[in-house]
């Protein structure tokens, strides 16, 4: 179980590693600590997400890479 | 340095207990000797509250002189809001609430030039306000003022006076009195 | 407690000129409103100024309800429910602001400024991407008007258009929201919004604003410190010599208003005299209006409403109160203050002066009037109390139609108070269309200008 990071203050441009080892790139940020606008820089998981934008869930965030 | 803070002391006895007089003159409606503690120039100045973002640090407070507010107004405007009350006809407040203005944790922001011989002071203070009106009508308005003062010959003048209420929708039916 | 039934016919007789104290007090009365007034009327959202970038957003109330007006980010203009549609959280607690999205706190989801669903934590996991996220948008009103930078909303689709809604009254929303010097909406909001409670029903400060002008001795003390802006009374009247001072009522749309008709030749009479720079802003703003062509020269703005709770001010002061309804016995009054956008920061310092110690809460004259709701509500209240009507009557039967003066023509029935003084006609006719609206199981009902028009056509052929 990973702990719970605060991505309200995440600047554009960082990197975040989400629970299925996906790591994706902030687009922009609401600030509203639940949603990141990110693009899928890899994908284990889903190869095809790569490159595609998404809505990142806060729970889904493990870690912050950069 | 004791002496320093002796005087600073003193000055902080000084300045409560002006603050105290002034609440016993608003409590008393004595409403004429409470405008003669204000300076000509006074600004008297309650901006209205906003529910903003976290880390909005600009825009919670309607903006001085610029925005509505609930008061913005100098010794003219609120020597008529006294003379409206003396009217006796003024029946927002006839027949007269009771009222209570309880001032604390009065702090001296800025002392200038120093504390022996102080002319200007910031001051700031917490206020609860009770006012009691006809027969169960009760209004509880809490917040903070800074004041600045001024001394002079006939003692300390409040030349400016912002209020803050912890209210964004004001929760009394009407500011007929003053904070 | 209330010991009678809801809304029946006969609460409002206009016939009599008498109307029940139970529609102010009623709480069963109170919530049929709800339905049959509030969401079915046109109501006061807000101006565009407040919301002049996409991501913008101000929160507002429909009747009771918490809404937000905002702009997408194709610059088009929104007005929501304030209300997650998962399980009803604000998906708002701030005032205004500009925002991506609007995230509800409880369960995270998430809608664009356009309303759109976009955000559902776990969509692919706990709903195995089976929710229909088109279905779940905001609730979105029905009809949206922006007329001079206002906006407006309505609930209901089959509720006329806003124009139409308003139909004649047009001209008297035109003084507060075109310029001084008749150029057409020049209105600039000033920012702050004043929000207070009074504890009374909506409907005293609605039918006040219809037109009262029979309370001058509400407002004696004002007038005794001369709060004006030129040093006397409460506000400048020297168009009164003039001008004559009309009660005009819109019987079929609900609409009323006092306003002052001036004669067809007429000097700008003094006013704002407490300041030289601003008397002779004001005096080049109306001569200016009557040399504009088109422009509305010959009317001048008083209080009027527009049905069911706006109550417009064009002049002095230049403002508009929205009376929310918050229970039978409670308003949340929300009070916009106009300037025009373009006049002299000197014109709009001494106006703001001017507006704020006349409304509002901390307004010398507002003050007056909330004692006088707050009480008249309250001594309404009690068994005894409620089985008395108020009397109405005053001027019955003394309204023409067809009013015109040198030219100047008035719509619905008029009364001229130049020699009456005052007349309840605003009020009768206020309470009709509430009634109307209390009565009526559809708009069709409630439209019979279309049926008239419809009529007209047929006869024509």
């Amino acid at each position: 179980m990973s702990y719970p990071i605060n991505i309200r203050d995440l600047p554009v441009g960082a990197r975040v590693m989400l629970a299925t080892g996906a790591e994706v790139e902030i687009v922009s940020n609401p600030e509203d600590g639940v949603w990141l606008f990110g693009r899928y820089l890899s994908s284990a998981d889903d190869p095809a997400m790569v490159g595609q934008e998404d809505m990142i869930f806060a729970q889904d965030v493990v870690a912050v890479r950069s | 340095m004791t002496d320093d803070r002796v005087a600073l002391l003193l000055l902080s006895q000084e300045i409560a207990s002006f603050l105290y007089a002034e609440a016993e003159l608003l409590d008393e409606w004595r409403h004429d000797e409470w405008l003669a503690l204000l300076a000509e120039d006074i600004r008297y100045w309650m901006p209205m509250r906003r529910n903003v973002k976290y880390g909005d640090t600009t825009r919670e407070f309607t903006r001085e002189t610029e925005d509505i507010s609930w008061f913005d107004e100098g010794k003219d405007t609120l020597t008529r809001r006294v003379r409206q009350i003396q009217t006796g006809i003024h029946w927002a407040e006839e027949p007269q609430s009771r009222i209570t203005h309880m001032v604390s944790n009065v702090q001296l922001l800025e002392v200038t030039p120093d504390a022996h011989a102080p002319l200007e002071i910031i001051a700031k203070s917490r206020f609860l306000i009770y006012r009691n009106r006809v027969e169960t009508e009760t209004d509880l308005l809490v917040g903070k003022r800074e004041d600045t003062l001024r001394r002079t010959g006939d003692g300390w003048l409040i030349a400016r006076r912002k209020i803050i209420l912890d209210q964004s929708v004001l929760l009394t039916k009407n500011l007929t009195f003053f904070f | 407690m209330n010991g009678t039934r809801g809304y029946h016919p006969g609460l409002v007789d206009l016939a009599s000129g008498q109307i029940s104290r139970e529609i102010f007090v009623n709480d069963e009365i109170y919530a049929q409103e709800q339905e049959r007034v509030f969401a079915r009327s046109w109501l006061f959202i807000g101006h565009e100024s407040q919301i002049p970038k996409p991501g913008d957003f101000f929160v507002s109330r429909m009747g009771e309800e918490s809404v937000i007006l905002c702009r997408d980010r194709a610059s088009r203009v929104h007005v929501f429910l304030n209300s997650c549609r998962h399980r009803g959280m604000k998906v708002c607690r701030y005032d205004d602001g500009n925002t991506a999205v609007f995230t509800c706190p409880y369960h995270g989801w998430s809608y664009g400024t356009d309303g759109a669903l976009v955000g559902v934590p776990f969509f692919r996991e706990a709903y195995h991407s089976e929710l229909d996220k088109s279905k779940w948008h905001l609730v979105e009103v029905a009809q949206l008007c922006c007329y001079k930078e206002t906006v407006w909303a309505n609930w209901d689709a089959s509720a006329p258009p806003f124009l139409e809604y308003l139909g004649a009254f047009r001209r008297f929303l035109d003084l507060i929201l075109d310029g001084w010097d008749g150029r057409e909406g020049q209105a600039e909001l000033i920012g702050g919004v004043q929000k207070w409670v009074i504890p009374c029903n909506w409907k005293f400060p609605a039918e006040n604003f219809s037109g009262d002008t029979y309370h001058n001795i509400s407002h004696r003390s004002v007038d005794l410190v001369g709060a004006g802006p030129s040093g006397r009374s409460r506000r400048d009247y020297n168009e009164l010599n003039v001008a004559r001072k009309l009660h005009v009522a819109l019987p079929d749309r609900g609409h009323q208003t006092i306003t002052y008709a001036l004669p067809k030749y007429h000097q700008p009479q003094a006013a704002y005299q407490n300041s030289p720079e601003v008397a002779d802003y004001f005096r080049h703003c109306e001569e200016e209006r009557r040399r504009r062509p088109g422009a509305e020269s010959r009317l001048m703005g008083a209080p009027g409403e527009i049905f069911p709770n706006v109550a417009l001010l064009p002049r002095q002061p230049r403002t508009l109160a929205v009376w929310h309804p918050k229970s039978a016995h409670e308003t949340e009054v929300w009070r916009f203050f106009f300037v025009d956008r373009d006049a002299p920061q000197q014109v709009k310092n001494f106006l703001r002066d001017y507006y704020i110690r006349y409304s509002g809460p901390a307004g010398m004259t507002e003050q007056d009037d909330m004692e006088n709701w707050n009480y008249a509500h309250a001594a309404s209240r009690g068994t005894i109390a409620r089985r008395y009507p108020y009397t109405y009557e005053m001027g019955m039967g003394h309204a023409v139609e067809n009013w015109e003066w040198d030219g100047l023509k008035m719509p619905g029935r008029v009364i001229d108070l130049s020699k009456a003084q005052a007349s309840e006609e605003p009020m009768r006719n206020l309470y009709r269309r509430w009634a109307e609206f209390m009565e009526a199981g559809s708009w069709n009902k409630l439209m019979p200008w279309r049926r008239m028009a419809a009529a007209e056509a047929q006869a024509a052929k």
